[in-house]
């Protein structure tokens, strides 16, 4: 393996294993589910190999999972975990003490559709549902995505004191084999050096965290996280610069533009549909529209402010959910709509319900939608998100 | 890009021939980008893998829709709604004893039989029949080339491996002979 990696074959849910590996993780509590599984029997696999040494720990529930990640983070260990969908769900109660007591986990969701009905299928309603428990989150678009993303973000969560979710979508990151480079121990090594914990809990020196406070000092913790994910919005442009020097690879912080430069019409959109999207723009470009893609990496902490940079003056934002809130729409598309709200130069906004339940959306899908959208007019006013 | 569309029933080995296959074009320098359906796959229901190669970074995310290519691994399966999913000049091939002839396709589809539980029997393989159907489809196909395909099913098959070799090239000289 040179400093510059090894080019393989993985999944996303292996990349993510790989990645792990390689942040040498002390703790890492999971509990098996679909579309998760493969992320910790690879990680079972390099433990079993000797190629981690980790310990590796399976209690009877996720709730269980992330409250071991969460006291293990507080002694200072550093501690990656994984889950998707139910399992993420029957964490929420402790994902708001996981950022409550600043912990430092690292956990990869697999977004997957939320029971009932009972499905396997991509969809991103299960993390966003937890936008406002204090977890900064990722969404990735590839396996080599998800793999940069999970050693990025140890830097980012050790560096705040704040844990980081990846999200990755079922079937298409998390089961798909494709052409991933595997960088260097060295290159990682140079990148994350062991977690140093600015506060610790340890037997030998007692004291408790997230006892009973008073008002003002709960205020004042919101406040903390609050100026945490401030930091943690100029921390991950900073990492990713650092690490596309050390891997060679262009890697992005809170946003990514793609053909952008003239573009009157721009999608914004989140993970695997990027992809996608990216064919459509070409497509599009080639019959003469002026249009370019805005990927939203960072949801939390959102990066508003590069929102309104980035889109100002466009004519119009057209913004892809592969999620849905019940009773308003699109959740991307009201964070997209709030943040652009009221500007000099605002564009329309519109919103599509694009792929909710893992629905396949094709780049001719795309197309068409963006054809027949049809000049500026009195609909891209519209509140509510239209389903594609 | 070349999409690829392997279908079969659980625990025949369709997935396992996807993954084969995507290892090999990776192996002879492509980029791939390979998945298969899963969730309710178990043992005996339609299960299918897909594979798109291409000489550049793949970045769709979406279904194969309409694939250039279709290996079949069981002739019950070829009904209409798995042809919707492949082009009309799309290249067929399928495990069956009956001919080419006996399947009525639209377009300029062409079909391609090959007996895989005989080749499979006759190299003591029982009923895995995914290294001899590889075969045929590596040769209709003309890609990947033999030798990466059976360097690829020499390093990762765990069991029967000269066997599952010798399937594989028997597979490989039927389907030279009929495409």
């Amino acid at each position: 393996m040179n400093a510059a990696g090894q080019r393989t074959l993985l999944t996303g849910n292996q990349a993510v294993a790989w990645a792990v590996r390689l942040c040498r993780p002390q703790v890492i509590p999971v509990y098996p589910i679909t579309p998760q599984t493969p992320i910790l029997e690879q990680i079972s696999a390099f433990s079993a190999a000797g190629e981690m040494t980790a310990e590796i720990l399976t209690p009877e529930s996720e709730h269980s999972a992330i409250a071991a990640s969460i006291a293990a983070s507080l002694t200072g260990a550093r501690v990656f975990t994984a889950t998707s969908s139910q399992g993420l769900l029957l964490m929420h109660e402790l994902l708001h003490w996981a950022a409550g007591v600043r912990s430092a986990v690292v956990m990869c969701n697999v977004n997957r559709t939320v029971a009932s009905p009972w499905g396997f299928w991509p969809d991103q309603t299960d993390s966003l549902a937890q936008r406002d428990t204090g977890w900064i989150q990722w969404y990735t678009e590839s396996a080599q995505e998800s793999l940069d993303a999970v050693i990025m973000a140890f830097r980012l969560a050790e560096g705040v004191n704040l844990p980081v979710m990846i999200c990755h979508d079922a079937f298409y990151v998390s089961h798909a084999l494709e052409t991933v480079i595997v960088p260097g121990q060295a290159a990682v090594d140079r990148f994350l050096p062991a977690y140093s914990p600015r506060f610790n809990i340890d037997p030998a020196a007692a004291r408790s965290v997230g006892s009973n406070v008073d008002q003002t000092t709960y205020r004042r913790a919101r406040k903390d996280i609050g100026a945490a994910m401030t930091e943690a919005g100029v921390m991950t442009d900073a990492i990713a610069a650092e690490w596309s020097g050390l891997t060679g690879r262009d890697q992005h912080g809170a946003v990514e533009i793609y053909r952008c430069e003239d573009a009157e019409q721009v999608f914004v959109t989140m993970g695997s549909l990027c992809g996608t999207v990216r064919e459509a723009v070409d497509s599009l470009r080639g019959q003469g529209h002026r249009i370019g893609l805005l990927k939203v990496r960072q949801f939390r902490p959102f990066p508003g402010d590069q929102l309104r940079g980035l889109l100002r003056g466009r004519e119009r934002v057209m913004v892809l959910d592969r999620n849905y809130s019940p009773g308003n729409g699109g959740i991307l598309h009201q964070e997209a709509r709030a943040a652009l709200y009221g500007m000099q130069g605002q564009p329309a906004v519109l919103g599509y319900l694009a792929g909710v339940g893992g629905v396949n959306v094709t780049p001719a899908d795309l197309v068409r939608m963006a054809i027949e959208s049809g000049p500026v007019g009195q609909d891209d006013n519209k509140f509510t998100s239209v389903w594609l | 890009m070349r999409e690829i569309l392997i279908v079969g029933r659980g625990g025949q080995g369709a997935q396992t021939a996807g993954n084969l296959l995507a290892q090999a074009f990776f192996s002879a320098g492509q980029y791939v980008q390979s998945f298969a359906t899963y969730g309710g796959a178990r043992r005996g229901t339609p299960v299918s893998s897909t594979i798109r190669v291409d000489a550049r970074p793949i970045r769709l995310r979406c279904d194969v829709t309409q694939a250039d290519a279709l290996l079949c691994f069981d002739a019950s399966l070829l009904d209409q709604a798995l042809l919707n999913r492949t082009r009309p000049e799309a290249l067929i091939v399928v495990n069956s004893v009956r001919s080419p002839e006996e399947f009525a396709v639209a377009g300029e589809r062409r079909v391609y039989t090959i007996d895989g539980f005989k080749l499979a029997e006759a190299h003591n393989l029982g009923r895995f029949i995914n290294s001899a159907l590889l075969g045929a489809f590596c040769a209709a196909l003309r890609d990947p080339p033999a030798e990466v395909m059976s360097r690829t099913i020499s390093e990762t098959t765990p069991d029967r491996r000269p066997e599952n070799l010798a399937a594989f090239h028997a597979g490989f000289r039927t389907g030279e002979g009929i495409a």
